[in-house]
């Protein structure tokens, strides 16, 4: 019965499955987060969380997500109202836990590191976050992989709007260098605008 | 326009997120807590109801519901005599002359209906 349930759901598009889990329909939002759950689940790991906090706060946001389903306007697509979301209670609990303070705090590396030899052969975009000090991972991945923009990021991490876009941009730089060796302009963080 | 491609590259980079293998297990996880919460809520809001029916209860217990009940029933019957008096071939006052048990009747379908509407003002709080 359960599954005959999750199959009708099965075929439905996101917009529709929101309306139903804004009737209460439990399967219906079950069927979303079938479908999201992983890309909710990577924002989080590429903000830096482990495995096992990443589906933590992926679980909250999805809780969240359904009692404020009534709130999502289809706007924009539901993956990406959920990994704001996501992302805005993963900072939380970093403030809350006193580690977001220490990662503002941490050194900027000045210069990116020495791009990879295959890059362009292998694009790997979690390799590359690697080379990204903790708070320009954040910031890139907030802006890039969960639709934020510079201020709202700014918001969430309590940064002034200049530091933000300052990591955005070496961030970016350290990613093209890893991503795309052979480019040949400096990236400027315009992802939002102010 | 070249770091203009290259952040769209990144978006679609960010956006190809590979699907985990334990995705079904993971969305399971999130529809039991689903369940729970919902559950939860329902037991919440019953016993709000019970506690809420408990109150009204006692309240008309304290107010001395029964007298009042009792007085009307009587009332409702000196009612009906006078009507009767008045005229002996009316066949509607006789559904009145069960004066007491109109009354208590009204009085249980009051009560039913404030546990109603309680049980709905909280569901919908």
């Amino acid at each position: 019965m359960a599954s005959s349930r999750h199959m009708k759901f099965a075929s439905l598009h996101d917009v529709e499955l929101c309306g139903f889990a804004a009737l209460g329909e439990r399967p219906a939002f079950g069927e979303l987060v079938r479908r999201h759950g992983s890309a909710v689940r990577g924002v989080l790991r590429r903000m830096g969380a482990p495995p096992a906090e990443a589906d933590d706060v992926a679980q909250d946001a999805f809780l969240t997500a359904f009692e404020r389903i009534a709130e999502f306007r289809g706007e924009g697509t539901f993956a990406a109202w959920v990994k704001k979301i996501a992302a805005r209670l993963y900072l939380r609990r970093l403030q809350r836990e006193r580690k977001l303070g220490a990662l503002s705090a941490e050194a900027i590396e000045d210069d990116p590191p020495p791009p990879r030899a295959d890059a362009d052969a292998t694009i790997d975009l979690d390799g590359a976050l690697k080379a990204l000090g903790a708070t320009e991972r954040l910031c890139v991945t907030m802006c890039f992989g969960a639709g934020l923009s510079h201020t709202e990021a700014a918001e969430a991490l309590n940064l002034p709007l200049g530091t933000v876009k300052s990591h955005v941009k070496r961030g970016l730089d350290k990613l093209r260098a890893r991503l795309a060796p052979d480019g040949d302009a400096v990236l400027e963080g315009r992802r939002g605008n102010g | 326009m070249a770091e203009i491609e290259f952040e769209r590259r990144l978006e679609r980079l960010f956006a190809e997120a590979p699907e985990l293998a334990d995705a079904g297990p993971f969305a399971d996880r999130v529809e039991r807590r689903l369940d729970a919460g919902w559950t939860a809520r329902r037991w919440l809001i019953g016993a709000a109801g019970v506690v809420g029916g408990v109150i009204g209860a006692s309240q008309l217990m304290v107010s001395n519901l029964f007298q009042r009940v009792e007085s009307a029933g009587d009332s409702a019957r000196a009612l009906t005599n006078g009507l009767n008096h008045l005229s002996t071939s009316t066949d509607w006052v006789s559904a009145v002359s069960s004066g007491g048990v109109t009354v208590w009747a009204a009085a249980a379908l009051a009560v039913v209906m404030m546990g109603f509407v309680l049980t709905r003002v909280i569901g919908e709080i």
